[in-house]
């Protein structure tokens, strides 16, 4: 099977999808299909997530999206012919979408996914230009231009990042593989982008290929571990526990999507086929197995229904929160929808705590970001609002409470200290880039003159060694 | 800690009216400094309290008040905070805390009727409020969208926009009861303050069913959320400062309030403007309390009506077994009643009213019931199960008109801070009385719809009370029988203006929190108009700004 084969039967998927089975070939589309499949495709790429502000028009940009090295400001991506793509030709479309290079030539910043999107198919590039020319509304309003320290921001200076760490081949589909493997694959890597935030990255933010979905950071929240590994990853889910935690965010007796993760079902991942998204968990069931010694065993799989009810039945609180037991913390505030002994409610809907990788992991870094900031969302038919506590809880009872719920319902190893809570409520460990980049680039330099100055040396001693031969 | 002293707007009390209009004032810019008496309260920590007392019936038990800002306490027995002076008792609960009163309601958000506010020229008892149901419409519709709202479109109260919410899924208990008393009766859905899905920020209701004495996940607005609002929009909050003493200049101008902290060191407070949003009780203690050589009667008491017209709804009831399970207890405590009887020309003769049905666990009160017969073993078990899931009551909710001699005095008795503690005198009259005798009837048929067997009805001339404070600083167009003007503002006083329920002229049969915002937001724009919206202001957007 070629590329083009592989195209085509992506964009077969897709119109299938879109309930328009008889313009299933890429050249005969009717304007109004194109369009629709490149709604289709910008759905499951989540340009919105970034390109629209709260409460902002849509894909007007705007939105600062934190880094470690500064905002970085979403542009203006409506047809604007003033302030935002409304000039660019398919051709610049696709060079900004898939090499991130701007219509002037400026290089995008990776906040952009286009590492990512260099795999998208030109039928789906082509449908999405059709979308954002003709069925996206301009908005003639300009965003704030982006301001990042020195060196970065020199955009040139990309260029040497995408020399070092991007391969922008196009998806080359695995002909040893089924179709469902190889549409999920396009998907993962490309579309939807999972590794962008899965994918840990190295020093200088860059995705480490070797680990791929082996679980990144993303502004303090964990994004866990979505290879096939049993223990670490989601090996031990069914590709309905995947399709169901995409469709809903909730996969019963496994997780709960929050934080970015909520976002992306709410944006894109609840509006996939049913089609996509199988094929998405048939290509993550076969991804490459990376293990953490420290899960030894499956994450979701801690843990039984507990409480302490009668220790604290008729034993007044202690004056000093602080002091405040574990159970006696979840007594007050989670008990009333997580149930007495965290067994969650009868239909799933209030989660229980136990066979939930929130608190099963061994790094609990997420459950105190659910109690600090809950979890909401509310879209589309879907209405989930656990309360966030940063504004109740001190840190010692943050750690207190993780401490107690990992314990008895999750991963008892795991444990939560007050200064991990401090560090993740002020927004997680601070970035050294900056200084690691500058501190390169001062090695850079000093390597270049002491290269420039064994040049000259040789030279000399060159030219005198021959003045004197 | 360095205290601040000064503010463009003082506001005393962060009640749901109080931490409203602050929350107001700070989103206009204006530098505003709330004095809250009692401490900040927790709502995790009231939730472990509640669960963990062995008075759950008790729905004050988990507010213990503190010493040097007290509240009445009745259970286990009475703390002597608001002395009684006859001739009926008046044994009204409230909260001094950060949040006011309502971390304990039960959300009910009710409008009036437009006839509420005539009942002088329509049916010659009470008085007539200085403004009409009209000119209050937006305001109700305003404080409808902040706070969150659902009900149903046929309770009597026209609106001109929707409610911003649907109402919250029929508990099985009312439906029943809907089903069974059509035609005679139309059971609908009260109007309340709670989620039916996330809005402001806050989640839906999950039926928790202990709306008193606590929202445990915050799915009904209470007050400590507007004194967050109102803090997040910059407004300055000091709790624990009681104040004892509001100070005027010489032209008569508000200039400043004093308070103890609970060291009772004294602090000033000076100010542009003046909010007393410190409930119907407090508010007139502490008009008394400042008298001065210029004012001998209490700030605002030209007229003597300060205290006065003391109102509530009391309320008679009968206690049944329905000849079917209804299992009350699941979904909110208050989720439906009969609203047919609010208005009527009967009201030249007497109350009219609103006949409503507990949705609360039986349990706990059929538990204690048998206790005390001496039910044990598997007999109590049987009768239990029998009698928690048949026994339902349905009670009134009655006017009293305004009456000079229902009022709040200064005692001579004083707390522990050596404050004069409120003295009320209060009796329930024949208007009303006739209402209970009528009203009778209407409990005897609907027993009689739903099958009833042992009737017990509350004892003849015996009222419980719903703490509805209402009165005591009422408005009016006329400086001689009225507190304030027909927009807060003290008769008296230019900067000093109420933001409460005291200044509702009349109580009529509705739950009176929603009018009492509608009342404050008015008076805030009045004080500072709010700038013309821009282009959309939708609903959305501003449970938004307020979340």
């Amino acid at each position: 099977m070629n590329t083009q084969r592989i195209c085509q039967l992506g964009a077969l998927v897709t119109a299938l999808a879109c309930g328009h089975a008889a313009a299933a070939t890429t050249t005969d589309n009717s304007n109004a299909t194109l369009i629709q499949h490149g709604h289709y495709a910008a759905i499951a790429g989540d340009c919105v997530a970034c390109h629209t502000a709260p409460g902002g028009k849509p894909f007007a940009g705007g939105l600062p999206l934190p880094t470690p090295i500064g905002n970085i400001i979403a542009t203006n991506i409506t047809p604007s012919k003033t302030a935002g793509i409304g000039n660019y030709t398919e051709q610049q479309f696709s060079d900004a979408l898939r090499r991130g290079i701007r219509a002037d030539g400026a290089h995008l910043y990776p906040a952009m996914p286009y590492p990512s999107y260099a795999q998208i198919s030109d039928a789906d590039v082509q449908a999405m230009y059709a979308y954002f020319m003709h069925a996206v509304t301009p908005v003639d309003v300009a965003t704030a231009p982006t301001r990042l320290p020195f060196p970065f921001n020199i955009r040139q200076s990309m260029a040497v990042w995408n020399l070092l760490f991007v391969d922008n081949k196009p998806f080359t589909p695995d002909p040893g593989k089924s179709p469902e493997w190889n549409r999920g694959a396009y998907l993962v890597r490309g579309l939807t982008h999972c590794s962008d935030c899965h994918s840990p990255r190295n020093l200088l933010m860059a995705k480490q290929s070797s680990r791929d979905l082996a679980g990144g950071e993303l502004d303090a929240w964990l994004a866990p571990n979505i290879t096939s590994d049993v223990n670490s990853g989601i090996g031990g889910w069914s590709s309905q526990d995947i399709v169901d935690d995409l469709r809903s965010g909730h996969a019963t007796g496994k997780a709960q999507a929050a934080g970015g993760m909520a976002e992306a079902i709410d944006n894109s991942l609840q509006h996939l086929t049913s089609a996509d998204l199988l094929a998405i968990a048939t290509y993550l069931k076969a991804v490459p197995a990376q293990h953490d010694p420290a899960d030894t065993q499956p994450v979701y799989s801690w843990g039984a229904a507990f409480d302490e009810l009668d220790s604290l039945r008729g034993v007044p609180l202690p004056k000093d929160a602080n002091q405040m037991s574990g159970a006696q913390i979840y007594d007050a505030y989670c008990s009333t929808c997580h149930q007495a002994r965290g067994q969650g409610s009868f239909d799933g809907g209030l989660p229980s705590l136990f066979h939930n990788t929130a608190t099963g992991r061994s790094q609990p870094g997420n459950l105190v970001m659910v109690i600090l900031h809950g979890i909401q969302w509310q879209s589309h038919g879907t209405d989930v609002r656990m309360p966030g506590f940063a504004h109740e809880l001190s840190d010692q009872q943050i750690a207190t409470l993780g401490s107690w719920l990992t314990r008895h319902y999750g991963n008892p190893s795991a444990s939560v200290s007050a200064d991990q809570v401090k560090t993740l409520r002020a927004g997680g460990a601070p970035s050294h880039l900056l200084l690691i980049t500058r501190l390169a680039m001062v090695v850079v330099v000093l390597v270049i003159i002491a290269i420039i100055g064994m040049l000259i040396r040789r030279k000399r001693r060159k030219a005198r060694s021959t003045g004197h031969s | 800690m360095s205290l601040q002293s000064s503010a463009d707007v003082v506001v005393i009390g962060s009640g749901i009216c109080g931490s409203l209009a602050a929350w107001r004032f700070a989103t206009q810019g204006a530098s505003v400094l709330i004095l809250e008496a009692g401490p900040r309260l927790d709502r995790g920590r009231i939730v472990a309290a509640f669960r963990n007392s062995t008075r759950r019936g008790d729905w004050m038990s988990p507010y213990p008040p503190s010493p040097w800002a007290p509240h009445p306490i009745y259970k286990p027995k009475d703390n002597g905070y608001l002395v009684q002076a006859g001739p009926y008792p008046y044994p009204a609960e409230y909260i001094r805390a950060v949040g006011g009163t309502t971390w304990h309601w039960a959300a009910q958000a009710w409008r009036l009727l437009p006839n509420d506010l005539r009942i002088k020229s329509l049916y010659g008892v009470g008085v007539d409020w200085p403004m009409t149901y009209e000119e209050l419409d937006p305001w109700y519709q305003e404080a409808e969208e902040i706070i969150g709202v659902a009900g149903a479109p046929n309770t009597g109260s026209p609106r001109s926009k929707p409610f911003p919410m649907e109402p919250v899924a029929e508990p099985w208990s009312m439906r029943r009861f809907r089903e069974r008393l059509a035609p005679s009766y139309a059971v609908v859905a009260n109007t309340v303050a709670r989620n039916s899905r996330s809005y402001g920020g806050r989640p839906a209701c999950v039926g928790n069913n202990s709306c008193q004495p606590i929202c445990p996940v915050n799915a009904q607005y209470t007050g400590d959320n507007a004194a967050d609002a109102a803090e997040a929009a910059g407004a300055k909050l000091v709790p624990n400062a009681v104040v004892y003493r509001i100070e005027h200049d010489a032209q008569g101008r508000i200039a400043a309030v004093h308070y103890y902290d609970p060291d009772k060191t004294s602090h000033r407070v000076t100010g542009k403007t003046f909010i007393l949003a410190a409930n119907g009780i407090e508010s007139p203690k502490l008009l008394l309390l400042s008298a001065s050589s210029k004012y001998p009667n209490g700030l605002a008491n030209s007229s003597g009506m300060v205290g006065r017209h003391l109102m509530d709804h009391p309320s008679s009831s009968l206690t049944f077994y329905a000849d079917e399970e209804l299992w009350l207890g699941r979904g909110p405590q208050s989720p439906s009643s009969i609203n047919t009887l609010r208005d009527g020309a009967f009201r030249s003769e007497h109350a009219p009213y609103r006949l409503d049905f507990t949705n609360i666990s039986q349990v706990y009160s059929v538990t204690q019931y048998l206790i005390k017969e001496g039910v044990y073993g598997p007999e109590f078990e049987k009768q239990l199960r029998w009698r928690a899931a048949r026994q339902v009551n349905v009670k009134n909710v009655l006017e009293v008109l305004p009456d000079p001699d229902n009022r709040i005095t200064l005692s001579s008795e004083k707390d522990a801070m050596g404050i004069p503690k409120p003295e009320a005198h209060y009796s329930i009259g024949d208007y009303t009385r006739r209402a209970a005798d009528v009203s009778k009837a209407d409990f005897a048929r609907i027993a009689e719809l739903m099958g009833g067997t042992g009737l017990r009805y509350s004892a003849d001339g015996q009222f419980a009370n719903n703490q509805h404070i209402t009165g005591t600083m009422g408005m009016g167009s006329d400086p001689a029988t009225s507190v304030t003007d027909g927009y807060g503002r003290t008769h008296d006083h230019e900067n000093l203006f109420i933001c409460s329920t005291g200044v509702m002229p009349t109580a009529a049969t509705m739950n009176s929190t929603l009018t009492a915002i509608a009342l404050a937001l008015r008076t805030v724009n009045h004080i500072q108009p709010a700038p013309a919206p821009t282009s959309s202001t939708t609903s959305a957007a501003r449970e938004e700004s307020h979340a």
